[in-house]
């Protein structure tokens, strides 16, 4: 049996998100090992935008992950944020500029990027495809990984929650170049480094716009976690390719899929979320970009760098 | 009369100002310089002379003019070089990191007897332009108060292609400063423009992304010729996805008010797609097509730059004074000398200004 919690916060103070992933990790029930010595907290910090728009893991759902981890460890448990470089983010700034540098000295908890220290090239085979992924080692020993990730539309994949967050791990700061095999690199990495507990943060999530939902979903299963959340933003799991190939080379299991809605229901969620139709919108994008490129070819106009792919025109 | 110039710098605006070159009519783009191997790369796809070392290229090539395109704590020494070499120099803004080195720059100018040109390419907004002509006009009495906003997401802007944000922008040593020098530069230079001898009244930075630079900056101007208290509104905290962009100036006169949002595009696409059936049409008339107009935010820099090339090949002035952008520097350096001053004095205190507030 796969057990998902989905919980709703009473509010958006520090103290109301706190209760919330308490009262989500009550309901999950999980039951953290006495001796576990350390504990990787892995936010998703896709780039420098801060939580109020719904991008990236609200530090305060992290600090309340923290005090439930104490509370049932102890103060001695080694804890760590832990973080990788993408593409076009620095962790050491994104730390700093997204309100954790200031939680890790307030809670005594180390800060880590996973693009530096001891990495290892991990060989792993999905869909009969042999992929080989940089992965630092202290992501590989520890006892212990949280995944907090945003719940959000992507435009790359539609939809990004639990298993794309363990994207966000691999070691290699350009991760742009897998965008082309994404699926099986989401998945392969998600076989690699197995998260222990997920907590969806849902408490700003973003999707048309911005909107505070106060939604929290947490679960042990991460294609579980994503199944329930892409439900929530008003999507169809079926639909996203990576998750496909996840419940395929089973990374996790929705057929015994047990789903405890308190105090608010899945549908309540989903007709809340600030939904909008993504492929669409992809579709859209792509013709707009096409259309800008036959014209500027035909007008001999200039297409701004922020626009370029990689050929100048 | 052909100009040949060169382009050094290959950053965002370094490849726009590239581009935008090699489209110039008796403009002869000779060669560019950029230290980044995948930068110079772009270059040589249009066959243009590549170096990664810009004395390297002012030293080998004959030439008129640079545009230079570097990193602020670069630009000192790229337009002193330029320069001593007789080169007239088109540079990004700002000028300068602070007051100082934007005199030395003007005296060195000075001295070697050269043109600079600053692409504060914000003047070149039709919008901007526009209440430009309607205060010189005295189409809204004489101006009493004017407001101005520009917040978008500065060096944290995301290009379709993710690329690290450049790390001098962390640097204050190495930029200068944040948003009020980034982007705020645009509003007081254009205040200092319209009214003219800015003094500060008032002026706040924030911090929000706790980084050595402000991410915010509130800074209230009065001009001393005219009277007008000008209000700037900046920032770098607003994420913000091409073709948005939030800039307004809106101007309160004794006879009602003008803003630059009733001369923008309220709607960017459909904006964007009359401008591109224009461009199209002129081109099959064989006229020639106003370069980024259908982004209505890009067109200005392409605007200025040419209109920097055709005040050097028609001997003309430069649209742009240095005096004047030596006093917006002038003007912002001055709000972070406030800045760290008030800092200094809040140390002093034995309950620091914001516990008192809180307690």
């Amino acid at each position: 049996m796969v057990q998902v919690v989905l919980t709703k916060s009473p509010g958006f103070s520090e103290d109301a998100i706190r209760e919330t992933v308490f009262r989500a990790m009550d309901l999950l029930n999980y039951n953290l090992k006495s001796d576990t010595d350390s504990v990787i907290i892995k936010p998703n910090l896709c780039y420098y935008w801060d939580y109020s728009t719904g991008e990236t893991t609200d530090p305060r759902i992290v600090s309340g992950i923290i005090d439930w981890i104490r509370g049932s460890l102890g103060d001695d448990v080694h804890i760590y944020i832990a973080e990788a470089d993408a593409s076009a983010m620095r962790t050491k700034y994104a730390f700093k500029m997204l309100g954790y540098e200031k939680l890790g000295l307030e809670k005594k908890v180390k800060l880590a990027n996973l693009s530096e220290g001891e990495i290892v090239e991990k060989e792993v085979v999905v869909a009969g495809r042999k992929l080989v992924l940089p992965v630092n080692k202290t992501l590989l020993e520890k006892s212990i990984l949280i995944s907090v990730p945003k719940l959000k539309y992507n435009r790359t994949v539609g939809f990004t929650c639990a298993l794309k967050n363990i994207f966000g791990a691999i070691s290699k700061p350009y991760k742009y170049a897998y965008h082309k095999k994404l699926a099986h690199v989401i998945v392969a990495m998600n076989k690699i480094v197995r998260t222990n507990i997920v907590l969806v943060d849902g408490i700003i999530v973003s999707g048309k716009t911005p909107k505070k939902l106060g939604v929290a979903i947490a679960g042990d299963d991460a294609v579980a976690c994503d199944f329930v959340a892409a439900k929530a933003a008003g999507l169809e799991p079926n639909r996203i390719e990576y998750w496909k190939l996840a419940v395929k080379e089973k990374i996790g299991d929705v057929n015994s899929l047990v789903l405890i809605e308190n105090p608010v229901k899945l549908s309540e969620i989903r007709k809340e979320f600030p939904k909008q139709n993504y492929l669409l919108q992809k579709w859209l994008w792509r013709l707009q970009l096409k259309a800008l490129r036959t014209y500027a070819r035909f007008a001999r106009d200039i297409i701004p760098p922020v626009l370029q792919e990689d050929n100048l025109s | 009369m052909l100009l040949r110039v060169a382009v050094i710098g290959l950053g965002k605006m370094g490849k726009l100002h590239f581009l935008s070159a090699l489209r110039f009519k008796d403009v002869k783009l000779v060669a560019v310089a950029d230290k980044s191997r995948k930068n110079r790369k772009v270059a040589e796809r249009f066959h243009v002379k590549t170096y990664d070392d810009y004395t390297n290229l002012i030293d080998s090539e004959e030439l008129d003019a640079a545009v230079i395109s570097l990193p602020n704590f670069l630009k000192k020494e790229s337009i002193a070089y330029a320069s001593e070499r007789n080169l007239d120099v088109f540079v990004d803004k700002p000028l300068a990191r602070n007051l100082a080195e934007a005199e030395e720059i003007a005296r060195k100018v000075r001295a070697e007897d050269v043109r600079l040109m600053v692409g504060v390419n914000y003047r070149y907004f039709d919008s901007v332009q526009k209440l430009k002509t309607i205060v010189d006009e005295g189409r809204v009495g004489d101006v009493v108060l004017a407001t101005s906003e520009l917040v978008m997401d500065g060096p944290f802007s995301h290009p379709l292609v993710p690329k690290p944000v450049p790390e001098w922008w962390f640097d204050k040593e190495a930029s200068g400063g944040g948003a009020l020098l980034d982007l705020g530069y645009h509003l007081v230079d254009i205040f200092n423009w319209i009214f003219g001898d800015l003094e500060i009244e008032f002026s706040a930075l924030g911090h929000r992304f706790s980084l050595p630079v402000e991410d915010s900056a509130v800074v209230v101007l009065k001009s001393a010729k005219t009277g007008v208290r000008c209000v700037v509104n900046t920032g770098w905290f607003s994420k913000m996805i091409f073709p948005n962009f939030n800039f307004r100036i809106n101007l309160h006169g004794t006879v009602g008010y003008v803003s630059t949002d009733k001369f923008a595009p309220r709607k960017l696409y459909s904006h964007a797609m009359k401008e591109v059936a224009l461009n199209s049409l002129k081109r099959v008339m064989g006229h020639q097509v106003r370069y980024l107009s259908y982004t209505y935010y890009y067109g200005s820099f392409t605007e200025i730059l040419r209109q920097f090339f055709e005040s050097l090949r028609k001997e003309e002035e430069l649209p742009v004074r240095l005096e004047e952008q030596v006093q917006v520097v002038n003007t912002i350096d001055s709000v972070y000398k406030r800045f760290f001053e008030s800092l200094r004095k809040e140390e002093e205190l034995p309950v620091r200004l914001g516990e008192q507030v809180l307690h």
